[in-house]
């Protein structure tokens, strides 16, 4: 658990040292007391909304079930479902997908998001209109977005290619979302189009945590604008990074109103996406055994992932003398 | 500031390194905000026009028959965006409710072991929303709740609650202690200084939470198409059905996307401020 507090804490933790712990202690009962009050209600909601399709998804994922004339048929049979995965093309491939997927989504995202974060902070760029830029984007529904971008890339008609054939960049109508590797990595350029304003907006914001004065002292050391950048502004926004990190890796494999509404998997199962995988085995195949694998497996790679991203984004936390 | 404006700066002056932010603010506002643009303008075109290669955009061709003809005739639309006003409302509205004492108490009020308890809080937001669909919808069939607001109310707390909890908490955490030791001493209880005075001084961050997850549920997709058919239909299903039933009269596709996002659009655009602050003193810190 430490370290993954990391985030949870390190920017608070300067300013509010623990509450009143000076204070007497029949004051602090009643404050815990009335704490438990405050939290168990929402606690109480989020585990009654969550606990039971949790603990069920998780026996799911080990039964045999079969959907037959509105009764669920169930047989145990352990850990088939997941070995059978492996055994699986169509995971295998969607495995691929997503890795490819989520890692380029992560990186671009992130890079493009500082990009963008660090003009918007610049001295040119803070007009109130540009924030604009980067709160349209982000308020869209995933599903209008993917509405919008399949008529851009409509083949017949789609603006993209009344742009690229105008700029004389290529001489035919392309079938954008007509081959597998191309449709995928359409639907990343997309969903990045989508990610990029929240991610930027949550550097914004870091950015705008770095106390002023940090630049100054830097200057008169006599940094350049890379060392700025490079030893004030990066290790300012670390923990910006490490929850955009983070989130996008967690929003990056549960991608699905994209895949649903643009492509619906194809060409060619190209564009299937894990989680896309586990609605259509759950859904379209009626094997909810093996969609509940599917999905246990999206939450331990998120899982997983975020713990990595952590650990490595915040190795400081060990070293004393920082 | 950045690696650019140090390099090229020594050598070639700083009004060199201006135009280059310039150029990539320009490349950076029409990335932005080109297929935005597109949305709107195909929205205003007739069929003829867009279908033309390449598509007549000239303003005299503008007219705005897509938005008469998706209004008069997709009935589905209006009630999709009543069913998704009355959802967001009410989940953000309980969310709030529930999540703003809570992220006080985990913040302030040394509940035992609440690293622990935002950890797990936290933790349910890396479970994919498929893996407990099946499951919820067999709970909700049997409470008889589907195709209803209410179930979907509901279900949405499970991620609008974390996201409420999580951005106050942070807020929570940085307010000057002295404030509630001042407010103690002047006999308030803990119920009241979190009423009259570490409320009124949250409407930033709050601002934020509610606007996020109002726009979280309006947009919601998957919950709502496994667990809705048609009275509690939200506007997301509405716009994807139409998509993809009408998925060649794209002027009016456009249309009925626009006028779908527009609630959030102006509701993300007036709070702008109050989500960067929020943000910036919520998120950074949770």
């Amino acid at each position: 658990m430490g370290s993954s507090l990391t985030v949870v804490r390190a920017g608070a933790s300067a300013r509010a040292e623990p509450t009143g712990r000076s204070v007497s202690g029949t004051f602090e009962q009643r404050r815990r007391r009335v704490g438990i009050g405050f939290v168990l209600p929402a606690l109480l909601v989020l585990a009654a909304v969550l606990g039971f399709p949790i603990v069920q998804s998780l026996l799911l994922a080990m039964q045999h079930v079969r959907l037959a004339a509105g009764h669920m048929h169930v047989r145990w049979i352990g850990w088939e479902n997941y070995t059978d995965l492996l055994a699986d093309d169509s995971f295998v491939l969607a495995l691929a997908n997503s890795i490819f997927f989520s890692l380029g989504e992560v990186v671009l995202v992130t890079s493009i998001g500082l990009g963008a974060a660090l003009l918007l902070n610049h001295r040119l760029g803070r007009f109130g209109i540009l924030r604009v830029l980067l709160i349209v984007p982000w308020a869209i529904a995933p599903v209008a977005n993917a509405v919008l971008w399949k008529w851009i890339l409509n083949a017949n008609y789609g603006v993209l290619n009344a742009v690229l054939k105008s700029l004389g960049i290529i001489d035919h109508y392309v079938v954008w979302l007509g081959e597998p590797m191309r449709a995928l990595t359409l639907l990343l350029l997309v969903d990045v189009w989508k990610s990029v304003p929240f991610i930027a907006l949550l550097f914004l914001a870091g950015l705008q945590r770095i106390p002023r004065i940090l630049y100054r002292a830097a200057v008169l050391d006599g940094a350049n604008g890379w060392q700025r950048f490079r030893f004030v502004t990066l290790p300012g926004l670390r923990n910006a990074i490490t929850i955009a990190v983070v989130l996008q890796t967690i929003w990056s494999l549960r991608v699905f109103d994209l895949v649903f509404v643009l492509t619906r998997g194809g060409p060619a199962d190209g564009t299937v996406l894990l989680n896309f995988l586990a609605y259509r085995v759950t859904f379209n195949f009626l094997d909810i055994g093996s969609g509940a694998a599917i999905a246990n497996v999206i939450f331990a790679m998120s899982f997983l992932l975020a713990i990595l991203y952590i650990r490595l984004l915040q190795p400081t936390k060990r070293e004393p003398a920082s | 500031m950045s690696a650019l404006r140090g390099r090229l700066g020594a050598r070639l002056g700083p009004w060199l390194c201006d135009a280059g932010v310039i150029v990539a603010i320009g490349v950076f506002v029409v990335w932005s905000i080109a297929p935005l643009v597109w949305l709107v303008l195909s929205s205003i075109l007739p069929q003829l026009s867009l279908i033309a290669r390449p598509p007549q955009i000239s303003p005299v061709h503008w007219t705005l028959d897509n938005y008469v003809t998706v209004i008069g005739s997709a009935a589905a639309l209006g009630q999709g965006m009543l069913n998704s006003f009355i959802v967001a409302s009410f989940t953000t509205a309980v969310a709030l409710a529930l999540g703003a004492p809570a992220a006080y108490a985990l913040a302030r009020l040394s509940v035992p072991r609440s690293d622990a308890v935002v950890l797990l809080i936290l933790a349910t937001q890396m479970l994919p929303a498929i893996a407990i669909a099946i499951p919820l919808f067999i709970v909700i069939a049997r409470f008889g709740l589907i195709d209803t607001r209410l179930a979907l109310i509901i279900v949405y707390l499970s991620f609008n609650l974390p996201i409420v909890i999580w951005i106050l908490r942070g807020f929570f955490l940085g307010i000057p202690v002295g404030l509630e030791r001042a407010a103690a001493v002047d006999g308030a209880g803990v119920i009241r200084t979190f009423w009259m005075i570490v409320l009124p001084i949250s409407v930033p961050p709050l601002c934020a939470a509610v606007v996020f997850a109002f726009i979280e549920s309006w947009n919601e997709f998957f919950f709502a198409l496994i667990l809705t058919r048609q009275n509690a239909e939200t506007v997301p299903l509405v716009i994807a059905a139409f998509a993809g039933q009408y998925q060649t009269v794209f002027g009016q596709m456009m249309a009925a996307a626009v006028i779908s996002i527009a609630p959030v659009i102006l509701l993300a655009i007036l709070s702008r401020n109050h989500i960067v602050r929020g943000f910036a003193e919520g998120m950074l810190k949770g």
